[in-house]
């Protein structure tokens, strides 16, 4: 399955939501929940359908000064493809 | 420390326009004149999820027999609780569905019994396949999850491919492949839901398949059965560990068939708070931990995996809820496991096929 291209807008998928558990942001899904901190997270909050894949590496990339554009691309690719076969992320 | 629950299971009434051969409501089931009411519904909502319930589970029976429904939605998406639909379909209507999603409905589960009609109306009893079918196109005009569920046995997988197939075309986000298990009026029906060796091996070959080629489209659920397995599910994700479950008439229970272990009382939210239940009460505390478990579960590096099984099946099948469930192959009394399904698939091989369907509660 590919990873989304630099025209993708990825968004969370039908059913999919964020909430707040004790001092956590979790996502919720139909079969349970995943907590997201960190690199993860800052992706996963860019994703709200309407900014390009592009644009979220490039938010990324400023956000995490210094890492480098294409390492950010290739990860937050395969993160998002990961959740896209479960069915928490569509593009 | 007792952790936080995750999950409650809510049947929300054993009334049911189905009458499923295999259906996981127990054989004594709770007549409508004591089902809870919508306040005492909505008080326990509260209460779950401040106890940490993220996600609560709407079943039944039938939930949408109860005509309050949207009302027991609304409160408990108020309540920030995480709210799947667990129903045949009978009873939906774009309307009615419609309302529910706007009260705050995350997921809608839509069972199947079969791709074929006249077989899919003979294991459930009623009429509803043609209907069902209907309804997923409906349902896709929402933006809800939506899984489609289809139970599996002896008597529909020899076309488990033309049924991937059938519930492929339904366009669900999920596919939930569940192995009819043995409890309630499965265990009733067993001998006529019991598989062959040969259809669990084709239907793991399909269901693989399938997941190949459906990947990030529709994501495929589906275990080795009981009975099959080498090792026991995680029943519940362990015994008063994750998840609660309250029958139509407000007994809180840690899973579905937990009635039938004797001795076992349960308390009811008429009379307790989900708090005390959880914690301190005799049912959810006899099981939980690993103090109970006996060898070889005690000394096993699995039993953080999967908590000893299932405590029901034990009782079921070697007379004791504390005993090793028998489906691990490390379990003494396994041997009981493979001659019960030997004969139960010897018996269907000879007989023509019988079985009880599951009447309704007064």
């Amino acid at each position: 399955m590919p990873a989304p291209s630099d025209s993708s807008q990825p968004r969370l998928a039908a059913g999919c939501r964020w909430a707040t558990q004790g001092e956590d942001q979790v996502v919720l899904y139909p079969e349970g929940m995943i907590r997201l901190e960190g690199p993860g997270r800052a992706i996963l909050e860019l994703c709200d359908g309407q900014k390009t894949f592009a644009d979220i590496v490039h938010q990324l990339a400023n956000q995490f000064a210094g890492a480098d554009a294409t390492v950010i691309s290739k990860e937050a690719g395969t993160f998002l493809d990961d959740l896209r076969i479960k069915r928490i992320v569509d593009y | 420390m007792t952790p936080n629950p995750l999950a409650l299971i809510a049947e929300l009434t054993h009334r049911c326009p189905l009458h499923c051969v295999y259906c996981s409501n127990p054989l004594q089931m709770i007549a409508a004149k004591s089902e809870l009411s919508t306040e005492d519904w909505i008080r326990v909502f509260n209460e779950a999820a401040k106890l940490g319930v993220l996600h609560l589970h709407l079943t039944g029976g039938e939930p949408l027999a109860r005509a309050d429904l949207h009302e027991l939605v609304k409160a408990a998406h108020q309540a920030n609780l995480y709210i799947n639909l667990i129903t045949s379909g009978v009873g939906l209507t774009e309307p009615r569905l419609s309302t529910l999603i706007d009260a705050g409905l995350d997921h809608i589960q839509l069972s199947f019994q079969d791709s074929r009609t006249d077989s899919a109306n003979w294991i459930s009893g009623t009429k509803a396949h043609a209907l069902k079918t209907e309804l997923s196109k409906i349902v896709r005009r929402f933006r809800v999850a939506f899984t489609v569920n289809l139970v599996v046995h002896r008597q529909n997988l020899d076309h488990i491919a033309e049924m991937m197939e059938f519930v492929e075309q339904l366009n669900p986000d999920r596919i939930e492949i569940a192995h009819a298990q043995y409890y309630g009026w499965a265990l009733e029906n067993r001998a006529a839901l019991m598989p062959t060796p040969q259809q669990i091996d084709e239907c793991m070959r399909v269901v693989a398949d399938s997941q190949e080629r459906m990947a990030g489209r529709i994501k495929i659920d589906c275990v080795v059965p009981d009975y099959y397995a080498r090792y026991p599910k995680a029943c519940m994700g362990g015994w008063g560990r994750r998840l609660l479950l309250i029958n139509p008439a407000g007994e809180v229970m840690p899973c579905h068939a937990a009635n039938v272990i004797p001795g076992l009382t349960f308390d009811s939210v008429r009379e307790h708070t989900l708090d005390w239940i959880w914690r301190e009460s005799e049912s959810f505390n006899r099981f939980r931990g690993e103090a109970w478990m006996p060898e070889p579960c005690r000394s096993c590096d699995r039993r953080a995996e999967d908590f000893g099984g299932c405590r029901c099946q034990a009782l079921l099948v070697t007379g004791n809820a504390a005993a090793t469930d028998p489906v691990c192959t490390l379990s003494p009394d396994h041997f009981l496991i493979e001659n019960l399904r030997s004969a139960e698939v010897a018996t269907a091989e000879t007989s023509a096929v019988s079985w009880t369907y599951r009447p309704n509660p007064l």
